[in-house]
């Protein structure tokens, strides 16, 4: 499952964008290859995050799995629910399970990202 | 790499969405789609629960004297046990005393005993025994011959019955038993902390066992479980794992399973230095970890005291779907004991633990 309007990285990061803000989370394919997730460590609000960097960590009950930044930018907002319910990941990883919201040093740096033909083909869907 | 070895069950896992992982070289359910390891792992808790644990070896010890040679060999005394009971026994190094593996002999009667090693200490345990066994005693690997199907929890015995098996039998027990043109060994063990039975079929039944398993095991909710559910089950249990928690470099005494050791008997594998190692104290002990913050440890993590010194290293480490907090063994100092604050480097990161007694939940087979 790729939604088309996403953008993607290549370590199973998606975009979406909404104005000057966007919202990232892990991919179905991420969460389906992680089994189930039992917690979720996110930055807090107003942490600086840096392309490419670690900003957080998902681990299953088998493996641990760095989230990376699919762009520079400040922490607006993270999803405190996943705190509690790191199940969602699993369940709706494109809806109830998003992670942050970033406001982008850059904005054009979304169009930068994988569309989702490309990560389709990254991941042999 | 390699051809993995399949089980005789593997279609059934395929049409179930599993996911599979290499197990001993073997090609095994993970988990299976619709479930995954927190659904596998609650059902039998809570229910039933159904493993194919076909990749665990199969032998047979035939012939005059194949009670006595086991009993002359692997460290837990068989003359504690009757015909009829299983026991859980180790292999060990005659030299170093290390744990070769770790198995369950099914003593039939004094010439004929079925063991059920782990799939990749197989061929070697068979061949120790057979470069050992006396002229009379035969030793056969049956690994490929045999299924072996897990059925755990609370609700197996009722199953069971309802499949038309006799489940009335008491922990460590078992019965060869015609199952309606289905040659069965029936077992009450396991490896999950439930009241299950472990069931040994031709490999040329194991459908049919395992589809009428299912059949009978609608009503109570089973599901097919796979082998990531039962490694945070025996975790729970703190259940020590060949490979992880037991190797060749690591004795009885140190894993704490002298009690599968007979150690009045006069003769078995390893006897003379794991006496002597018993009497000086190990140099390292195996102990559970409760985490007291979200860390989960993991094999090969450091685990160090207040002052940074390095005590010991996790053997075995997860999440407790019980618990919902990360849980561990591993191998500690002698001078580290229960009810201290230990600190696991997980990842660079400082995971404070309490040193505690397995098992990590409150369950029993025995029950």
């Amino acid at each position: 499952m790729i939604p088309d309007e996403l953008r993607y990285t290549a370590e199973h990061e998606w975009v979406r964008s909404g104005g000057d803000t966007v919202r990232v989370g892990i991919t179905d394919h991420a969460q389906e290859a992680l089994g189930d997730i039992v917690f979720v460590t996110l930055p807090e609000v107003g942490t600086e995050i840096e392309a490419g960097q670690s900003l957080g960590e998902v681990e299953s009950t088998k493996s641990v799995s760095d989230i990376y930044a699919p762009l520079s930018g400040e922490v607006i907002a993270r999803n405190d629910v996943l705190d509690a319910r790191p199940e969602l990941v699993n369940a709706d990883p494109y809806g109830d399970g998003w992670m942050i919201e970033v406001r982008p040093t850059d904005p054009a740096d979304v169009d930068a990202l994988l569309d989702a033909a490309a990560y389709g083909k990254l991941t042999g869907g | 790499m390699e051809s993995l070895l399949t089980s005789p069950l593997h279609d059934r896992h395929v049409a179930l969405g599993a996911k599979l992982g290499e197990f001993g070289g073997w090609s095994m359910p993970l988990e299976y789609a619709g479930g995954g390891v927190l659904a596998e792992h609650a059902a039998v808790r809570d229910a039933v629960g159904v493993f194919d644990v076909s990749h665990l070896g199969k032998a047979s010890v035939t012939g005059p004297g194949a009670r006595a040679f086991l009993n002359a060999t692997l460290t837990n005394d068989l003359d504690r046990i009757a015909q009829g009971k299983a026991q859980y026994t180790l292999c060990c190094d005659d030299a170093s005393g290390g744990v070769v593996d770790d198995l369950i002999v099914y003593l039939r009667g004094d010439d004929d005993c079925f063991l059920v090693p782990n799939a990749a200490n197989t061929a070697e345990v068979v061949r120790r025994l057979s470069a050992a066994a006396p002229p009379d005693v035969r030793i056969e690997n049956l690994h490929r011959e045999f299924a072996v199907i897990a059925v755990q929890g609370p609700q197996s015995k009722e199953l069971l019955d309802d499949a038309g098996l006799r489940p009335e039998l008491d922990y460590m027990a078992f019965l060869d038993t015609d199952w309606d043109g289905v040659p069965t060994t029936l077992c009450r063990s396991g490896y999950t902390g439930e009241h299950g039975y472990e069931l040994v079929v031709p490999a040329a039944d194991a459908i049919t066992a395992w589809d009428r398993i299912f059949q009978a095991g609608e009503r109570f909710g089973a599901r097919a479980c796979g082998l990531g559910a039962r490694d945070t089950l025996r975790t729970e249990m703190g259940y020590p794992l060949h490979g992880q928690d037991l190797s060749l470099d690591i004795t009885p005494n140190q894993a704490r399973v002298g009690w599968a050791v007979g150690w009045k008997k006069p003769e078995f594998w390893g006897r003379h230095v794991l006496l002597t190692e018993r009497e000086q104290g190990p140099k390292r002990v195996l102990r559970g970890l409760v985490a007291l913050d979200r860390g989960i440890p993991r094999p090969h993590m450091p685990v160090r005291d207040a002052s940074g010194e390095t005590v010991g290293e996790v053997t075995s480490g997860t999440f407790s779907p019980t618990r919902r907090v990360g849980i561990a063994l591993a191998l500690l100092a002698p001078t580290i004991s229960e009810d201290d604050e230990v600190v696991v480097d997980v990842r660079g990161r400082p995971c404070p633990t309490r040193v505690v007694k397995p098992p990590f939940v409150d369950r029993s087979p025995q029950a």
